[in-house]
């Protein structure tokens, strides 16, 4: 039955039928994680309420067909995040903020490009609109709401927010937020804008594809040098929304279609591995990287779940990760067959480089969190106990870790067949040469990532030995190897140097860049307001002279 | 029924005066009674409004332009509302809050004059009338900022005082040249006089005499200056008056009942409003996010919100003005409920900086919710009130091809959402500090006042359904039928 015939506010799809189940599916997980991990803190009712709220609010997001609906419920889901991050323990506040005024700035300037797409096409309804990009005001509007939608997503420039918002949230609010929901949305408005709302040019593609690649090596890079799991992570939710925003700016059919796929893997596999942080959390109380180690043989499940879902995200074949970055990769080989211009070409090849690149980069940085969490010594240097986590949490995970090998064995079978394909016209693998091909490039990535672990130089073969330093004994409890210092390296490497000290300090950041200025703006007003009366009286002469000149 | 709209509460505060003193709680009743009954008048007032379209009243039998007239058509039975449900709820939060002053009695005469000096302005159809009422507001509201006499207060209350004279002398000055010129003071009937003279450098002039006069009582930049002293001294319910609906009253309405249906607008006039509008906006939000002081900080947004208000009044579109009006109610909603909100703050914890606040979500669930509530509304977070109005007046401008501005009001939006998260995390979320530990929720009519007006914040977004529009669209029609209000007005009377 056509559900459109029935209310014209809402319409069903492939491609928001296939989000909407996704949204149904980490809804419930996220929920049965939460019962246990939330169990002994305080104020549930309204933990739970918004969860229920964001989860309701989201899925009418993906629904409805009017601009304005879409507008209100997704600037409610700022809200609710909002409320679910400042759950009032300390830092909380000042990144729920600082989440809230980029996430609420954002759906501002979505509010603006709506109105300039109702002024331009005169109606609100989505299926009924089709903006060609060939006046400023067409870009301005498609920008703004491609704003919202980075910003939900987290791609750059608008990432600031995920990584200490990943660090600080409670758990499940970081896997259910920022790995998969606001992954969904975001990346499923850009879609639908892309798509159906404005017809694409090559500028603007090449524009998205830029944006992906910037972000994709970005974050991977300040990835590589986190203390913090949850943080990591935090750097590779970023991460990721670079190859979805990459696959999509390709603009061509498989490219669209590998992006989107890329959208439904990676917020199963990083809803994945924040809950295994949470795990860890939870029995060890910490989730800093020095801290751990070890944990393979006291929390065997979640290991399994960790690994194979690093594994996915690093674009490992057989996993499902390894298919949709695969299916971004032919996008962009075949947007370089049809390119015009040797800049053209140049840009495709760099976008395709840093994908590959990243995808490396990010199966180094997962090494490092592996070992140091799961392998490598434990902290005391005593063998743990096996004591995994109750069934609630290593459940989800593992649930989700096994989707991830389906989705990856099975893919054209299963997902594509199912969801991806009928949602995107015209995919066409190319060639018969794609699968060697993509192996190839998977094992570029990877000798690129076993090429910078091997930066730091081979671990000694692991021999036991009691150690002997001219006469005192060492411990080797605290002398061990905690996989933390991995990438030190790249961290004093001339520029990166520079670089990585100031993306500390912030100036990289939108959000703090934006601080300051509204600051030195706002201290710059307080001089004038001395408090003298008869500076204000002056005031208002001159306001009354320019006045007169102005009505004259 | 219209001159109810004043004698009420000049009776109220004549009564008060003279046995508040003697009866103990006489004031508290007669005060929530009369605010009450004004409030149900002005409910009362849509309805007559929805049939009759206008209703005048002749002061004494006298035919206007002779007489001496007062004019109910949908602006003011709009405006009316905005003050009955701002009043009633600020009395029934005073009940409570007042305890810590001396001398409730004093308090409630002068907010009862106040409001019959609101009200009057409301009403009047004649412009030196106007005056008079205006000049009883100010004068009220220059004693009831300086009501808790702390040399703080005494400064604030001068520094108005002066301004407020200023203002008050330019509009006298206005209506003085408009009578020399038209030779009346009636306002349908200068509106007639006007259309058929040739105008003039003369109009231009008062014009702009009325544009200061009623923007230094609106607080529009650069004639702002008072208001970030003014507002926060006085006590909460008052700062909720004065921000809630006063500035709205006597700067807003004077100036929209004067340019829209006396002078008349022009192109050059819209422009004008709309560049005041929008260095309003500007600066009272960065002026806004520098601050500390809870009520400072509101004091400030006050400002930003009348530009955004005016800003929408200057596009002149029918889809703008109903923005900028249904902001306007929505701000007088929001700002009020905001200011209780930080004087439940003060009265349970003694402190309004806000480096010395946080947690007090614990403590104090009911100011936290409906402040948090509040801030977002005015933030123009869905689905409440405020984004319902940000959405239109966004839209209308950008309809009317001021691009540029609608970029600069979003964001300047996102500016107040910045301030208003800094509020809220500074005041209700983060860390509870020790020295909050005992305090208790406030008492039950300031609990009731804020749940109310939170209610009111929430289903504002209901006024655009199409039953409840024409509460709107009636106050839309009457600026939108510009000059032929004295057409509108005479044909009333016959």
């Amino acid at each position: 039955m056509n559900i459109t015939s029935l209310c014209p506010l809402f319409k069903l799809d492939v491609l928001s039928g296939f989000v909407i189940l996704a949204i149904g599916l980490f809804s419930v997980l996220v929920i049965v994680y939460s019962l246990r991990f939330m169990r002994n803190k305080q104020k549930l009712v309204s933990f739970y309420a918004n969860i229920i709220l964001t989860a309701l609010a989201s899925a009418a997001v993906v629904f409805s067909n009017n601009l304005i609906l879409l507008l209100v419920l997704w600037g409610f889901l700022g809200l609710t995040l909002y409320l679910l991050i400042n759950r009032g323990e300390e830092s909380q506040d000042a990144i729920a903020k600082k989440t809230f005024i980029i996430i609420g700035g954002s759906d501002a300037l979505m509010l603006l490009g709506v109105g300039i797409v109702y002024y331009l096409s005169g109606t609100f309804q989505m299926d009924a609109i089709r903006l060609e990009l060939n006046n400023s005001l067409a870009v301005l509007a498609y920008l703004c709401i491609a704003v919202a939608c980075f910003a939900k997503a987290g791609a750059m420039p608008f990432h600031s927010w995920i990584p200490d918002c990943a660090r600080y949230a409670p758990v499940p609010v970081a896997a259910f937020l920022l790995a998969s929901l606001d992954k969904l949305l975001g990346i499923y408005l850009l879609a639908r804008i892309s798509l159906d709302l404005f017809v694409m040019n090559e500028a603007m593609n090449i524009f998205l594809m830029l944006i992906g690649a910037l972000t994709i090596i970005a974050a991977v890079m300040m990835a590589l040098v986190q203390h913090n799991m949850k943080r990591l992570l935090g750097y590779h939710a970023v991460s990721q929304v670079g190859y979805m925003v990459l696959g999509i700016g390709t603009g061509t059919p498989i490219g669209i279609a590998g992006g989107i796929f890329h959208m439904l893997n990676n917020s199963i596999y990083k809803q994945a591995l924040f809950f295994t942080s949470g795990n860890v959390e939870q029995k060890t109380g910490t989730t800093d990287l020095d801290k751990l180690g070890g944990l393979s043989k006291a929390m065997p499940l979640t290991y399994i779940s960790a690994l194979i879902a690093s594994l996915s995200i690093s674009g490992v074949p057989p996993f499902n990760g390894f298919v949709s970055k695969w299916m971004i990769y032919q996008g962009l080989i075949s947007k370089c067959q049809i390119a015009n211009g040797k800049w053209q070409m140049i840009v495709y090849l760099l976008c395709l480089a840093a994908a590959m690149f990243g995808s490396g980069l990010t199966l180094a940085s997962f090494l490092k969190l592996i070992h140091a969490t799961f392998l490598g010594q434990s902290v005391n240097g005593k063998r743990a106990k096996v004591a995994e986590v109750n069934w609630a949490m290593w459940l989800p995970p593992l649930l989700l870790a096994s989707i991830c090998v389906i989705f990856g064995v099975f893919a054209i079978q299963v997902p594509l067949k199912y969801f991806i394909l009928p949602a995107v016209a015209g995919v066409t693998f190319i060639g018969t040469w794609y699968a060697g091909l993509s192996t190839l490039l998977i094992i570029i990535g990877l000798l690129l990532g076993v090429l910078i672990f091997k930066l730091k130089g081979i671990r000694p073969v692991l021999r036991q030995d009691t150690a002997f330093t001219g006469g005192e004994t060492l411990d080797l409890a605290e002398n061990r190897v905690t996989g933390t210092e991995f990438y030190n390296t790249i961290k004093d490497l001339g520029l990166l140097a520079t670089i990585y000290k100031n993306a500390e300090k912030g100036l990289f950041d939108i959000y703090e860049q934006a601080k300051r200025l509204t600051f030195f703006t706002a201290s710059a007003l307080q001089y004038l307001h001395n408090g003298v009366l008869p500076t204000y009286l002056v005031w208002t002469l001159l306001g009354m002279i320019g006045l007169f000149i102005l009505l004259r | 029924m219209l001159p109810f709209f004043v004698v009420i509460p000049l009776a109220c505060a004549f009564l008060i005066s003279l046995l508040g003193k003697r009866i103990k709680n006489l004031s508290d009743i007669l005060a929530n009674l009369g605010t009450l009954a004004l409030l149900i008048l002005s409910l009362y007032s849509i309805g007559l409004v929805n049939n009759h379209k206008i209703l005048v009243y002749k002061v004494g039998g006298w035919i206007p332009p002779i007489g001496i007239s007062m004019v109910l058509d949908g602006l003011s039975s709009f405006m009316l509302v905005i003050v009955g449900v701002v009043s009633f709820l600020v009395t029934v939060y005073s009940i409570n809050y007042m305890e810590r002053f001396t001398d409730k009695w004093k308090f409630y005469t002068l907010f009862m004059l106040m409001l019959a000096g609101m009200n009057g302005v409301i009403v009047s159809g004649d412009l030196f009338n106007l005056f008079v009422f205006l000049e009883i507001a100010s004068i009220a509201s220059y004693a009831l900022v300086a009501f808790g006499t702390e040399a703080e207060e005494l400064e604030a209350s001068f520094k108005y005082a002066i301004m407020g004279s200023v203002a008050s002398s330019f509009i006298l000055l206005g209506i003085a040249f408009l009578y020399s010129y038209t030779s009346t003071l009636n306002m349908a009937d200068i509106s007639l006089v006007l259309s058929i003279k040739e105008p003039g450098l003369m109009v231009s002039f008062i014009a702009v005499l009325f544009l200061v006069g009623f923007g230094l009582k609106a607080a529009l930049v650069p004639f702002h200056a008072w208001l970030p002293d003014a507002h926060p001294s006085a006590p909460a319910p008052i700062s909720a008056m004065l921000s809630g609906v006063f500035i709205k009253i006597l700067g807003v309405y004077a100036l929209c009942r004067v340019f829209f249906n006396i002078l008349g607008v022009s192109d050059k006039i819209f422009f004008v409003l709309t560049i005041l509008g929008v260095i309003s906006m500007i600066l009272g939000a960065f002026l806004a996010i520098a601050q500390s002081d809870i009520k400072r900080m509101f004091a400030y947004s006050s400002i930003s919100q009348i530009g955004f208000i005016i800003f929408a009044l200057g596009i002149g579109s029918p889809l703008a003005l109903l923005g900028g009006l249904f902001h306007l109610f929505n701000h007088a909603i929001f700002k009020s409920l905001l200011f209780l909100n930080s004087g439940a703050v003060e009265y349970s914890t003694g402190v309004r900086d806000l480096k010395r606040l946080g947690g007090l979500n614990s403590r104090l669930p009911i100011t936290g919710f409906t402040g948090l509530l509040g801030a977002m509304s005015i933030s123009g977070i869905p689905p409440l009130g405020g984004f319902w109005s940000k959405l239109i007046i966004i839209i209308a401008a950008v309809q009317a091809g001021y691009f540029m501005f609608a970029s600069i009001a979003i964001l300047i939006s996102i500016v107040t959402l910045a301030y208003y998260l800094k509020f809220l995390g500074f005041t209700f979320f983060g860390k509870l500090d020790d020295a909050w530990l005992k305090i208790k929720e406030v008492p039950w009519a300031m609990r009731f006042s804020m749940i109310i007006l939170a209610i009111i914040c929430v289903i504002t977004g209901l006024l655009l359904i199409p039953i409840l529009r024409p509460f709107l669209q009636s106050a839309v029609e009457v600026l939108l039928s510009g000059r032929e209000y004295s057409s509108i007005v005479f044909g009333a009377i016959r």
